[in-house]
C-alpha cells in the first residue's frame, strides 16, 4: 500500500516529532540528576579533578620556578589584596548607602555573614551555548540545589545541580540565569540577564532612572538566592527606547569567567544549623 | 572489545575539551571533539558499535552540559543517522570529501543547538559572537577534522592488531 520510501520519510518525521517532544519535558523538569545522572558525572569529573589539577600545578611551576619568581609571586599576592580591598570596598560602600537611607530603621547586616564553602573549578561546560562550570564539592559537603556562588570580585553563580561530591554552577552570564540586582547609587532595580555573548543585560529597568556608564550594580537579595550587596558588574551601556516602558541597560561584569578557578558557595545557615 | 577503545577515547577527550582546552587560548572557539569521532563512528564503524557509543557519549555531555537534558543526545543521534544516509550514495570516506565531513557535522550540531534554543527558549538573540564561533568552529573543523578522523582510525587498526595477537596468543 505504501513506498519503503513513504515509510522511510513517515517514520523520520515520527522520530524528530518525538525527540522535539521530548526536548521539551526535559526542558521543563530536568531530570539528569537522577542516580544514572549523578553516575555520568562520578565518571567523567575524578578525571577533570585530575587533569585540572596537573594543569594548575604546571602552570604554577612555570610561573614560579621557571618564569619570574620573585615577580609571579608578588603578583600573586598583590591581586589577592587588590580583590580584598575591591570586595572591602563595594562592601563599605553599600553599608555606608544603605545606612544613610535606613539608619533609623533597620539594622542592616553585613553582607557575606553566611558561612562559605570554598571549592574548585574541575571542568567548563564543553558548549559554547551554554555557560556552566563544574566543582569539586557536593551534597557530602553540604552543598544545595540554589546556593549562590562568589568569587572575591562578586557574583559568580548558583548551584544547578548537585551530585555527591561534585556541583554544577550555571553561570550570571549564561541565558538562563537571573539575578536581582540595583544600581548601587539610584537603586534603580532589575533583573540582571546573561547573553550568548558573554555580557549581561540589566532588563525592567524603569526609564525614569538616570543611569550613567560605570555607575556599579549589585545584587539586590531580594531573589532570595544571593546576600544583598554583592558587586555584579558596571553599567557599560544604556539605551532608551522612543516608547516603551523599560529602558535597555548593558552591564559589563566584574568577574573574568574566563579565568575561574576558585569559587567560594554560599552555605544555607538554617539548613547547616538544623540538627540532623 | 572496540567498545572499550571507544569509550577510553570519548573520555579523554571530554576531559581534554572541558579542563586543557580552557587554559589554552587559541582553542577558546575550537569545536566539539566528540564530533569528529561521532562522524567516524557513523562512516567506518559497524552500525551497533555505533549506536552504543552516540548513547553512552550524549548521555555523558548532557550530564555535564548546562543545556537541556537529550539536547547532545538529540545533536549525536541525528549527526550519526545523517552522516551515515550520506555515506550510501557518497563515498566520504576518500581523502578529498573528508575535510568537509567533519565541517558539515560541527555546523550541523550547531544547528541542532541553535534550533533547540529557538524552541525552547523565549526572546532569544543571537549574538554576532555567536555566528562568529560557529564559523571558526567549521573552519578549524576544515583543517583538523580529517587529522581526528586518521588518528581514530589508526588508534582501531592498532587496538584491533593488539587485541587478535592476544586472543591468539591465549587460543
Amino acid at each position: 500500500m505504501f513506498s519503503k520510501k513513504m515509510v522511510m520519510i513517515v517514520g523520520v518525521i515520527a522520530i524528530m516529532a518525538v525527540n522535539i517532544i521530548l526536548l521539551s519535558v526535559f526542558n521543563r523538569r530536568y531530570i539528569s540528576y537522577y542516580r544514572p545522572g549523578r553516575i555520568a558525572v562520578s565518571v567523567i569529573a575524578p578525571f577533570q579533578k585530575a587533569s585540572s589539577k596537573s594543569i594548575l600545578f604546571l602552570r604554577d611551576i612555570w610561573y614560579h620556578y621557571f618564569f619570574l619568581v620573585h615577580a609571579a609571586e608578588e603578583n600573586d599576592a598583590l591581586k589577592k589584596a587588590l580583590d580584598k580591598s575591591f570586595e572591602k570596598n563595594v562592601r563599605y560602600r553599600e553599608i555606608t548607602l544603605s545606612n544613610s537611607r535606613l539608619r533609623s530603621l533597620l539594622n542592616f547586616e553585613k553582607t557575606m555573614t553566611d558561612p562559605v564553602l570554598s571549592a574548585e573549578v574541575i571542568g567548563k561546560d564543553p558548549s559554547p551555548w551554554f555557560k556552566t562550570v563544574l566543582i569539586d564539592k557536593g551534597k557530602h559537603d553540604g552543598v544545595e540545589r540554589g546556593m549562590a556562588v562568589v568569587v572575591p570580585k562578586g557574583i559568580a553563580g548558583q548551584i544547578t545541580e548537585v551530585s555527591s561530591h561534585y556541583s554544577k554552577v550555571l553561570l550570571i552570564i549564561d541565558p538562563n540565569s537571573a539575578v536581582d540586582a540595583l544600581v548601587q547609587s539610584d537603586r534603580a532595580r532589575g533583573i540582571i540577564k546573561g547573553d550568548a555573548a558573554g555580557e549581561l543585560s540589566f532588563k525592567y529597568v524603569l526609564r525614569k532612572h538616570d543611569i550613567a556608564i560605570g555607575e556599579l550594580v549589585v545584587s539586590s537579595g531580594l531573589d532570595g538566592v544571593f546576600p544583598k550587596g554583592l558587586a555584579v558588574g558596571q553599567v557599560s551601556g544604556v539605551f532608551k527606547p522612543k516608547a516603551g516602558i523599560f529602558q535597555e541597560v548593558t552591564v559589563t561584569p566584574y568577574v573574568d569567567f574566563e579565568k575561574l578557578e576558585e569559587v567560594l558557595v554560599v552555605l544555607n545557615p538554617k539548613k547547616q544549623n538544623k540538627p540532623s | 572489545m572496540a567498545h572499550c577503545l571507544n569509550i577510553c577515547i570519548g573520555l579523554f577527550l571530554i576531559v581534554v575539551q572541558t579542563t586543557v582546552m580552557p587554559h589554552i587560548p587559541v582553542f577558546e572557539r575550537f569545536y566539539d571533539l566528540l564530533t569528529p569521532l561521532v562522524v567516524y563512528l557513523s562512516i567506518f564503524r559497524p552500525v551497533r558499535e555505533g549506536t552504543v557509543m552516540v548513547l553512552i557519549f550524549g548521555f555523558l555531555m548532557d550530564n555535564i552540559s548546562g543545556g537541556p537534558f537529550g539536547l547532545y543526545l538529540t545533536a549525536y543521534f541525528w549527526l550519526f543517522l545523517g552522516v551515515r544516509w550520506a555515506i550510501t550514495f557518497l563515498h566520504v570516506g576518500d581523502s578529498f570529501l573528508l575535510p568537509f565531513v567533519v565541517a558539515v557535522g560541527v555546523l550541523m550540531e550547531n544547528m541542532i543547538f541553535l534550533g533547540a534554543n529557538v524552541m525552547l527558549e523565549q526572546n532569544l538573540q543571537i549574538a554576532q559572537t555567536m555566528v562568529n564561533t560557529v564559523v571558526v568552529q567549521v573552519l578549524w573543523a576544515v583543517f583538523t577534522g580529517p587529522f581526528f578522523l586518521m588518528l581514530f582510525n589508526y588508534s582501531h587498526r592498532r587496538w584491533d592488531r593488539w587485541t587478535q595477537k592476544i586472543f591468539a596468543q591465549k587460543n
